[in-house]
């Protein structure tokens, strides 16, 4: 992997290593990135970019708790043999969780009853 | 000096303030200043024009002297450095000037004279990136070359603290990227702690491990960059809303309604009022939520 392909917004309101945490995922999950790629070194990414390595350090850190990375003797970092291994159930539902909290929130900012959102929500669903 | 002197300062904090107090003609520019910068580091100093930057790194240094308040670099009073200590410290100010008789070339050797662990090839390659020819008399340098040239000095000195006051200011975009390289690689591998002031708040968020908001005589933010961003956000408000906890900056919106930043505490949630008011926090950047408090 090239470390121009990860796309870093210093301005935004996102910090800079959660910005290279998420591409991450995106590009591990959406197969971009094969089990075994190497990813840039920290110099790498921190030089291209013009920012802290530290910051670099600390995105890879998290991604590989996370099972997306795993370090390579001698190598440095690579995609995680399983990193693409269906996560279990709970987890899956707590990334959806955000997304339902809104959901729930903005129906309540439209006094919609529970029990239509609720068959709105089936119909997709089942879709 | 003996090697338990050098242990015991090597081991000092680059630089710390404490209760920092400075007026100037009756007025109040820095009102109670702590601040500590750790090894390696890159702390980002940020202000709006007048609200002091200059004059806390100056009393940084022992430029100027303070009303009342301490600051220790490598653990020695500011106003009473050893040459020890200079030698570790680089600063580059926002109007370089002096020396206008000698050439780029001579006043380099001069300061390669001054520092015992200069980089020559350091400051070679910087000089040939930077487009700066030794034979040029400094009173000719423009003043963007002038800066570089005092960028170069800094860099190839292999300080352990670097100042610098507005560094990138007159910088093309292409040389200002490679300052910020140079910087955020000394301080990972040579363990050099930077202070820059800047207006670029870009920048600062690319290179900056720590921020500091000078505003008010005060540091009104400061911490963790990445920390600042994620433990601030605004939030629309009705013009009645009771102030909230953490509240930072209120302005009245056109058309009613307030416009509020307010502060958590890192891993805590947003204030529970939130929720009766149905109101989303709205991260922020650097730069808007710079604005949003200092205006």
């Amino acid at each position: 992997m090239d470390a121009s392909l990860l796309n870093i917004q210093p301005t935004a309101s996102e910090p800079i290593y959660r910005q290279i945490v998420e591409q991450l995922r995106r590009l591990i999950a959406s197969g971009q990135l094969a089990p075994g790629e190497l990813l840039p070194s920290v110099r790498d990414v921190a030089g291209f970019h013009a920012i802290n390595p530290m910051t670099v350090s600390r995105a890879y850190g998290i991604a590989e708790s996370e099972g997306l990375l795993e370090r390579l003797r001698g190598k440095g970092m690579a995609v995680a043999q399983h990193a693409r291994r269906p996560r279990p159930q709970s987890e899956r539902l707590a990334l959806l969780q955000p997304a339902l909290e809104a959901l729930a929130r903005q129906a309540g900012e439209l006094e919609l009853p529970a029990h239509q959102v609720l068959d709105r929500l089936r119909v997709l669903l089942e879709k | 000096m003996n090697a338990h002197a050098v242990s015991t300062a090597s081991a000092s904090a680059p630089l710390l303030v404490r209760g920092l107090h400075k007026q100037f003609m009756g007025r109040v520019v820095l009102d109670g200043i702590d601040l500590k910068l750790a090894r390696g580091s890159v702390l980002g100093l940020l202000g709006r024009n007048g609200a002091g930057k200059t004059t806390l790194l100056d009393s940084l240094l022992g430029l100027t002297r303070p009303d009342a308040g301490e600051v220790r670099v490598f653990g020695e009073p500011a106003g009473a450095l050893t040459d020890a200590v200079k030698q570790r410290i680089a600063y580059v100010a926002q109007q370089p000037a002096g020396f206008e008789w000698m050439s780029a070339g001579q006043w380099l050797a001069l300061m390669a004279g001054s520092y015992p662990r200069w980089n020559q090839p350091r400051a070679d390659g910087l000089l040939a990136r930077w487009q700066l020819r030794v034979e040029t008399p400094l009173v000719q340098l423009s003043p963007g070359e002038r800066q570089r040239l005092e960028l170069v000095r800094a860099l190839a000195v292999h300080a352990d603290l670097l100042v610098l006051d507005e560094p990138a200011a007159r910088l093309d975009p292409t040389a200002r990227r490679e300052l910020l390289r140079e910087l955020v690689f000394d301080a990972l591998d040579e363990g050099t702690s930077v202070i820059l002031s800047s207006h670029l708040v870009g920048d600062l968020e690319r290179i900056a491990s720590d921020i500091a908001l000078l505003h008010d005589g005060h540091l009104l933010l400061r911490g963790e960059l990445d920390t600042l961003k994620e433990c601030h956000a605004r939030v629309l408000l009705p013009a009645a809303a009771e102030p909230l906890p953490g509240e930072l900056a209120r302005r009245r919106l056109e058309g009613g309604g307030v416009s509020v930043v307010i502060a958590r505490v890192p891993g805590q949630p947003w204030p529970p009022q939130l929720q009766a008011w149905h109101a989303q926090p709205q991260m922020l950047g650097l730069e808007d939520l710079f604005v949003e408090v200092t205006s």
